[in-house]
C-alpha cells in the first residue's frame, strides 16, 4: 500500500496559486526528495501534508486514511511527523529534554498520572529517558545531552530536531530543508543520518535545495515549479530532464556539470 | 422597565466621551503600529493632560490655551522619556511581550504616584472652552464643550490622516510599522521614529484628557479607566488606521450609553468590558479587520 | 592554572546556588514562628500569595502564556466561600469546596474562548475578565456588600476544631504551600509538564509532535485557576473579611512582582518572591506615600536588569558553551 497519496492537491492565497493540482505518491521505504526553485510551493506542500494548512481542493491520504484538513497533532498521532525550515527547537530545554518531548505520543498520562506516579508511569519515564539517549547517540549528539538546545551549533540543532522527530516513531518523516545553513561537513553528517533513518524503516520525504544531498540520499525526486509538479523520477533522470533544467535556468545551488 | 426617554441625552454625551476614547485609542494604535508594543501607560498621559493644564492655569495663572499647549508639550516629552528609559532597554534585551506590558503598567503606577505626591489627591476640573449655556435641540441639551470635542476630534483625525499619508515623517513611521528592518535599510532612523510615536501618542492622550476634564474632573487616578476604554476603542477599530479607533470609540461610548439607560450607571464599566470580550472572542481583528 | 580553580569554585557555587533562595525564605519563616506577632500575619499573607503565584507559575512559567486576570478566580472562590459561610451559615469546609467549584466552573466557561487568543489579545481578555469580576463585586451590593465587603467569616476547621491561633494558621498555610509546590514540581517533571514547556518553546513544533496544544493550554489554565481559587478562599478564612480591593488590580501587580523577583518558572520562585515582596512594605513603612512609587520604579528596574529573578541565580553562573 502506498504510504502517502496526494490527489490534485491545490492551495490558493488570494489570486496566487501556491500549489497547483499536485499528484504525488510516496511508497513506504526509502527517501523521496521534492526540489524546485524558490517559491515553487514546496514548503506550502509540506504545510498541507502535515496539517498546518488545509488544501482548497484535492485529497491527502496517509496509510489509506483520508487526512485532508486534520489538525497537525492528529496527523502526528497517525505517524506523520515533520521538521521545520527554521529550526523550531525548545530553546530553553536541554537537548535530551527536547527529545523526550518527542516521546509524547509514545506515552500516556496527564495531570493525575503526574501527581500520583503509578508504577506503569514511572517505568514509562525510564523508558523515555533511555529512548532519548539512544536517539541522541543515533545522530551523534550524546555528548551534548545536558546542554541547552540554544547552546548547540546550528548544524547540531538540526540534528537535534531530527532526533526529536524520530522519538515520535513516525512512519513518514518530513524534513523541510534540513541542509539549509549547514557547511559541507555538517551536510555530510546529515546525509549519513538520513540514510540510516531510511535504512531503519522510516520513510523520508524531504525538501531540499542542496543538490549534492539530494543526489546522494534520494531514491525518487519530484520537481515543483510555480506550484505544479513538472517532473518525477530517479535523481539522474530528473537532473537531465529539460523541463527541470529550464525551470532552474541552470542555476541550481550546489549542482555541478 | 428602563426609561428610554433619557437615551438621546445620554447617547449624546456617550458620543462625546466616545470621541475621547477614540483619541486615546488612536494613541494606542500609533505606538502599536510603530513598535508592536501596547503602551499600558497611555492613561497616565490622559491624566497629565488635564492635571498639567490645571496646574498651569490655576497655580501659574497662565491663559487656558497656553496652559493646554504647555501640558501637551510636556506630555509629549514625557512620552519620549518613557520610550528611552523603559521601553528601549527592554526592547534591546529582547524582553517578552508580557514583560513589556508589565513594565508599562509600572510606568503608569510611577507617573500616578508622582502626580499624587506633587499635586495631592483632590479632584480638579477645568472651565469649558466656551462659557455659554447649551444649545437645545428639542428636549436634548447640546453643550458647547461637546461640540468642541467632536469638532476638534474630527480635525485631529483629518490632520493625522494627512500626516501619515502626505508628510515624509508620517510615511516613514508607516514604513517602520510595516517592516522595521526594511525601513532601517532604507535609511529611516527607526529609533527616532519610535520616540516620535511615543511623543505623538502622549500628545493625543493629553489632548483627550484636556478636552474631557471640563465635563467631569481629573485626579491622579483617572488614568487606568481611560486607558482601558481607549484600548477597547482600538480593538474594536482593529488596531489599524486612526479612523478605526475613532469609530470604535464612538461605538463604545454609545454602547455604554445604552447600558447606562438599560441597567443603570453602575454597570457602565461592565458594559465596556463586555464589549471588549465580545470583540476579542468573535472578531479580534476589529470592525475593519478580519474575523478569526 | 587559576582558570581551572575558578571553574571548580564556579561549579560548586552553581550547584549550591539553587538551594539558597529556599534556605533564606525558610529561615525567615522560621524566625516568624519564633518571634510571633505582626510578622506572623505578614508571613501568612506571603504564603497565601505564594500559593496564588505558584499557580501563575504553571500557566505563565511552564506553558509560557499570559494572564492578567487570575485574581478573578481568587475572587470567585473567596467571595463564594465568604457569602456561603457569613450569609448562609454553611460549614467552612463545604463552603470552601463550593467556592472553588464556582471558580473552576468560571475558568472552564471563559477558558475555552479566551485561550484561542494570543499575545496582547490574550492579555487584554484576561485583564477584562479580572476587571469584570471586580466590578460585579462592587456593584452587586445585595450579595457582596459592595465596597464595604463581607465580614465575620469564620476560620477554617472541621467539626468543632478551628484553626484559631496565628501560629497554627501559619503552620497550616505552610503545609498547604508545601503541597502546592510539591504538586507543581511533580507536574513539571512529568509528561504533562513537558508538554506545557514544549508549548512555551514552540507551539508549532509541539503540534507536529502530537501535542494537542489547545487541550494542554486549557488544563494549565484550569490548574492555575484552581491555585488562585485556593488562595482566594484561604485568604477570606484567614483574614475573616473580604472586599473588592482584596482581589483587585493591586493583587495582580503584586503577584507578578513576586513572580519575577522570585524567578519565573522556578520551583522556589513563588515563595521567595512572596516573602521578599511582603517584607518590603514593612521596610518602607515610614515612606508611606512613596511606597507605591518606589514599588513601581523598582519593578521597572527589575524587569530591565533582572528579568529572571532571584531563584534563577543558579543559572546565571555561566556554563561553558559548546565550541
Amino acid at each position: 500500500m502506498t504510504l502517502l497519496v496526494l490527489e490534485r492537491v491545490t492551495r490558493r492565497f488570494g489570486g496566487l496559486v501556491a500549489v497547483d493540482a499536485v499528484d504525488l505518491s510516496v511508497a513506504p521505504g526509502g527517501v523521496t526528495a521534492i526540489i524546485g526553485p524558490n517559491g515553487a510551493g514546496k514548503t506550502t506542500l509540506f504545510h498541507l501534508i502535515s496539517g498546518f494548512q488545509t488544501p482548497d481542493l484535492g485529497r491527502i491520504t496517509f496509510q489509506g486514511r483520508d487526512i485532508t484538513g486534520e489538525p497537525p497533532e492528529r496527523i502526528a498521532a497517525h505517524g506523520l511527523v515533520r521538521t521545520f525550515q527554521l529550526v523550531q527547537l525548545f530553546r530553553d530545554l536541554t537537548a535530551i529534554e527536547n527529545v523526550k518531548v518527542g516521546c509524547h505520543l509514545q506515552t500516556r498520562g496527564g495531570v493525575l498520572t503526574a501527581l500520583v506516579r503509578p508504577k506503569g508511569a514511572r517505568e514509562a519515564e525510564t523508558q523515555v529517558t533511555a529512548t532519548a539517549r539512544e536517539l541522541l547517540a543515533f545522530v551523534g549528539l550524546d555528548a551534548s545531552a545536558e546542554l541547552p538546545a540554544s547552546a548547540l551549533t546550528y548544524g547540531r540543532q538540526r540534528l537535534l530536531e531530527i532526533a526529536r522527530a524520530l522519538a515520535a516513531k513516525p512512519k513518514l518523516l518530513l524534513l523541510d530543508e534540513p541542509a539549509a545553513g549547514l557547511n559541507s561537513e555538517e551536510t555530510r553528517l546529515l546525509a549519513a543520518a538520513i540514510r540510516r533513518i531510511a535504512a531503519g524503516g522510516t520513510t523520508v520525504l524531504l525538501i531540499e535545495h542542496d543538490m549534492n544531498l539530494v543526489m546522494t540520499t534520494a531514491d525518487t525526486v519530484a520537481v515543483l515549479d510555480f506550484g505544479k509538479k513538472i517532473a518525477e523520477g530517479t535523481p539522474r533522470s530528473v537532473r537531465e530532464d529539460p523541463a527541470v533544467v529550464a525551470a532552474y535556468l541552470g542555476t541550481a545551488e550546489g549542482a555541478h556539470a | 422597565m428602563p426609561d428610554f426617554s433619557y437615551l438621546p441625552q445620554i447617547a449624546l454625551s456617550g458620543i462625546g466621551v466616545g470621541c475621547i476614547y477614540g483619541l486615546i485609542g488612536i494613541g494606542f494604535c500609533v505606538i502599536y503600529n510603530a513598535s508592536g508594543i501596547v503602551n499600558f501607560a497611555q492613561g497616565a498621559f490622559v491624566m497629565l493632560g488635564g492635571m498639567l493644564t490645571h496646574v498651569a492655569f490655576v497655580q501659574l495663572g497662565l491663559p487656558l490655551a497656553v496652559s493646554a499647549l504647555l501640558a501637551i508639550l510636556i506630555a509629549a516629552a514625557l512620552g519620549v522619556v518613557v520610550d528611552r528609559l523603559v521601553v528601549r532597554p527592554l526592547w534591546d534585551r529582547n524582553a517578552t511581550m508580557f514583560v513589556m506590558i508589565l513594565a508599562t503598567l509600572a510606568v503608569q503606577i510611577v507617573i500616578e504616584r508622582l502626580t499624587l505626591i506633587g499635586a495631592g489627591d483632590q479632584p480638579r476640573t477645568l472651565p469649558p472652552l466656551t462659557d455659554l449655556p447649551p444649545l437645545m435641540l428639542g428636549p436634548v441639551a447640546v453643550s458647547f464643550q461637546l461640540l468642541w470635542i467632536v469638532a476638534l476630534s474630527l480635525v485631529l483625525i483629518w490632520l493625522l490622516d494627512l500626516f501619515f499619508k502626505r508628510t515624509r515623517i508620517g510615511k516613514a513611521m508607516r514604513a517602520c510599522a510595516i517592516n522595521r528592518e526594511a525601513a532601517a535599510l532604507q535609511g529611516i532612523p527607526v529609533s527616532r521614529m519610535l520616540a516620535l510615536s511615543f511623543a505623538l501618542s502622549a500628545a493625543l492622550g493629553a489632548i483627550a484628557g484636556i478636552l474631557i476634564t471640563p465635563t467631569q474632573y481629573t485626579a491622579f487616578n483617572v488614568g487606568v479607566p481611560f486607558a482601558i476604554s481607549g484600548f477597547i476603542a482600538a480593538i474594536v477599530g482593529g488596531f489599524g488606521r486612526p479612523l478605526g479607533a475613532f469609530v470604535g470609540g464612538i461605538m463604545l461610548g454609545l454602547a455604554q450609553a445604552v447600558a447606562i439607560v438599560a441597567f443603570g450607571a453602575g454597570l457602565k464599566n461592565v458594559a465596556a468590558l463586555s464589549v471588549l470580550l465580545i470583540f476579542l472572542f468573535i472578531r479580534p481583528g476589529g470592525i475593519l479587520g478580519e474575523a478569526k | 592554572m587559576t582558570t581551572s580553580r575558578n571553574i571548580i569554585w564556579r561549579d560548586r557555587l552553581a550547584a549550591v546556588a539553587p538551594a539558597l533562595p529556599w534556605t533564606i525564605a525558610l529561615a525567615i519563616l522560621g524566625y516568624a514562628f519564633l518571634a510571633g506577632g505582626y510578622l506572623v500575619t505578614v508571613m501568612s499573607f506571603a504564603l497565601i500569595y505564594a500559593i496564588f503565584v505558584t499557580g501563575l507559575n504553571v500557566f505563565m512559567g511552564y506553558a509560557g502564556q499570559v494572564t492578567f486576570g487570575h485574581n478573578a478566580f481568587a475572587a470567585l472562590s473567596g467571595y463564594g466561600s465568604a457569602v456561603l459561610t457569613a450569609s448562609y451559615g454553611w460549614q467552612p469546609l463545604t463552603a470552601f469546596a463550593a467556592g472553588m467549584a464556582l471558580a473552576l466552573g468560571g475558568a472552564l466557561v471563559v477558558g475555552y474562548p479566551t485561550l484561542r487568543l494570543k499575545g496582547h489579545y490574550l492579555a487584554m481578555a484576561t485583564l477584562a475578565i479580572g476587571l469584570i469580576v471586580y466590578e460585579v463585586a462592587v456593584q452587586w451590593q445585595a450579595v457582596t456588600g459592595g465596597y464595604m465587603g463581607i465580614s465575620g467569616i469564620p476560620p477554617l476547621g472541621v467539626g468543632g476544631f478551628e484553626i484559631m491561633s496565628d501560629r497554627a494558621q501559619l503552620a497550616f498555610l505552610l503545609l498547604v504551600l508545601v503541597l502546592a509546590t510539591w504538586s507543581a514540581m511533580r507536574l513539571r517533571a512529568s509528561r504533562f509538564g513537558r508538554a506545557l514547556v514544549a508549548i512555551a518553546g514552540s507551539e508549532d513544533a509541539a503540534r507536529a509532535l502530537g501535542i494537542d496544544v489547545a487541550h494542554y493550554k486549557l488544563m494549565a489554565f484550569l490548574i492555575s485557576a484552581a491555585y488562585a481559587a485556593l488562595a482566594g478562599s484561604l485568604f477570606v478564612h484567614v483574614v475573616g473579611f473580604v472586599s473588592p480591593e482584596v482581589f483587585g488590580l493591586h493583587m495582580v501587580v503584586l503577584a507578578f512582582t513576586m513572580l519575577y523577583v522570585g524567578g519565573i518558572g522556578t520551583a522556589a520562585g513563588p515563595l521567595v518572591g512572596a516573602v521578599i515582596i511582603s517584607l518590603l512594605p514593612e521596610t518602607f513603612r515610614a515612606l508611606k506615600d512613596y511606597q507605591d512609587l518606589a514599588y513601581g520604579a523598582g519593578l521597572i528596574l527589575l524587569l530591565i536588569y533582572a528579568p529572571k529573578g532571584l531563584a534563577a541565580l543558579g543559572r546565571l553562573i555561566p556554563r561553558s558553551k559548546e565550541s
